[in-house]
């Protein structure tokens, strides 16, 4: 660990919420995706969305970052409330494109595919965003990108191209390119689901370890052990609408998803 | 065979002057015709309605009519219509449309764009959506996206197939000849009814073409192995086993 910024510490809870969704509503054609999903993620702590394939989590946790425009609901996050432009009915059909890209500077994402650029090394990945979007000087961004790279434990291979790494790698690669953004907030979908099984415990500790630093991350996840171990918070979704929240031990204790859980448990 | 005519500094000269207008012509079309490919490109992907329409008839039309009728329909049709505007020929451009080569480069500008403008479009919607999408989430511009990430990916994509449009239009370039442009063919034609001789002039400019397509083939590979991010599997430097 060499200079650079200390990570967001500890807040308490008194402080706003780092994004808070009010009844929530998405379609896919006809097919109703959100059913009114109202979310509150505090500032540093960790959510987990657990739920069936098709219950609609990825598509809330993309809510967060606006990769899915919600068709109708409120939503803050990093202290901004998002101005969605309305038709007279209150249907979303429109966002203002420069807040939601500073909005989007503050809350990144680690997607399950890792999605990194193979045309940029690993450190072009990380400090492409730090540069471009937050316009930090090229030698700033190379700064942040390698103390990252240190904290995901990929320094030694930031001049290799994406294609050259393993799974795991590229992922502990996509992490350090997300929080190279210093965000507010830290959204994971599926971060281990495109992992062989033996790549899958590398990027888990890399993301647990961001939890003991008192990250706020927002996470979907098949991992039941593991979101039960690192999260403050529990939501579990079915058919687009929470069937469960609160914490870990109260969701797994909830009959309604007993069930569900039974296989991990 | 009779190749007694090389020595001659008068046809050296035809055969250098041809081969430079094949090269100038080659650099000048492949140039101007990629950057109005991915003009083409984006028009039809992401263009208004009107101007994806406009995109599309311009390629159906380039596609769908012989080079060499186009060529003519420039330099006899659009470039005589053009001499008959009164004052044209004190004007600045008059040293331009008086030029064949003017007409040929713009010919084959328009079917670069019309043809590389299809594998461009081709290889832009095979570059994976999640590249795309993970830049707009960190919060890059719709532009930024665009010309650091969906471009250089579509074109890295894309390049043994340029190569082959670019190859196909080295050898597209005798045609001007036809329009009284000096070009290499132009140079044989002229040495062959001078001298009587059919074959030795066409062996020798069919061997240019030939050594040039060779060189052009692995200068075009070279920037393939060195684009970034290139997988090693694939790092050969002649594409065969």
């Amino acid at each position: 660990m060499t200079s650079s910024p200390p990570p967001s510490s500890h807040s308490p809870t008194t402080t706003a919420p780092a994004v808070k969704a009010d009844h929530l509503i998405k379609h896919f054609g006809d097919l109703e995706v959100l059913k009114g999903v109202s979310l509150e993620v505090p500032e540093g702590t960790v959510t987990s969305i657990i739920g069936a394939s098709g219950s609609g989590k990825s598509t809330l946790l993309r809510c967060m970052n606006l990769l899915e425009r919600p068709d109708q609901g409120e939503l803050a996050i990093a202290d901004e409330t998002i101005r969605f432009t309305r038709n007279p009915q209150g249907d979303i059909i429109d966002l203002d494109r420069r807040q939601l890209q500073r909005l989007r500077a503050k809350v990144t994402m680690v997607f399950q595919q890792f999605n990194l650029w193979p045309h940029l090394s690993v450190l072009g990945n990380v400090i492409e965003a730090p540069m471009r979007v937050k316009g930090l000087s090229r030698k700033r961004a190379t700064a942040l990108g390698e103390h990252y790279l240190e904290r995901v434990g990929m320094a030694d291979r930031r001049d290799a191209y994406p294609g050259f790494l393993s799974g795991g790698q590229q992922q502990r690669v996509a992490i350090a390119r997300a929080l190279a953004m210093e965000p507010r907030l830290l959204l994971f979908d599926e971060p281990t689901s495109a992992l062989d099984p033996e790549r899958v415990n590398e990027v888990l500790g890399v993301i647990r370890g961001l939890a003991d630093e008192g990250r706020t991350m927002l996470l979907v996840t098949h991992e039941m052990h593991f979101a039960r171990e690192v999260s403050d918070q529990l939501v579990y979704l079915d058919q687009g609408r929470i069937a469960a929240s609160g914490t870990p031990e109260d969701v797994f204790d909830d009959p309604r998803c007993r069930q569900f859980m039974a296989p991990a448990a | 065979m009779d190749f007694s005519w090389l020595s001659d500094p008068f046809y050296q000269g035809y055969l250098w002057e041809g081969f430079i207008n094949t090269l100038w012509l080659l650099a000048v079309s492949a140039v101007g015709g990629l950057i109005l490919a991915v003009g083409v490109a984006m028009a039809r992907l992401r263009g208004p309605r009107p101007l994806a329409w406009l995109a599309w008839a311009f390629t159906t039309v380039i596609r769908g009519t012989p080079l060499l009728v186009q060529l003519f329909f420039f330099y006899y049709g659009v470039g005589r219509l053009l001499e008959g505007l009164p004052g044209i020929r004190d004007s600045m451009f008059w040293p331009l449309l008086r030029d064949p080569f003017f007409f040929a480069a713009l010919t084959f500008i328009l079917s670069v764009g019309a043809y590389s403008g299809e594998v461009i479009r081709g290889a832009m919607q095979s570059v994976p959506r999640g590249e795309l999408e993970a830049g707009r989430a960190f919060g890059l511009s719709g532009f930024q996206v665009l010309y650091r990430l969906w471009l250089p990916r579509a074109i890295q994509l894309c390049l043994p197939t340029l190569t082959g449009e670019m190859i196909l239009l080295l050898k597209s370039v005798p045609l001007v000849s036809t329009i009284a442009l000096m070009d290499l063919l132009q140079a044989a034609n002229i040495i062959r009814d001078e001298t009587f001789l059919v074959y030795e002039p066409l062996l020798l400019i069919a061997g240019i073409y030939l050594a040039t397509t060779i060189v052009l083939t692995l200068v075009l590979r070279l920037v393939e192995l060195n684009f970034p991010g290139m997988r090693p599997t694939r790092r050969r430097w002649l594409p065969i086993r």
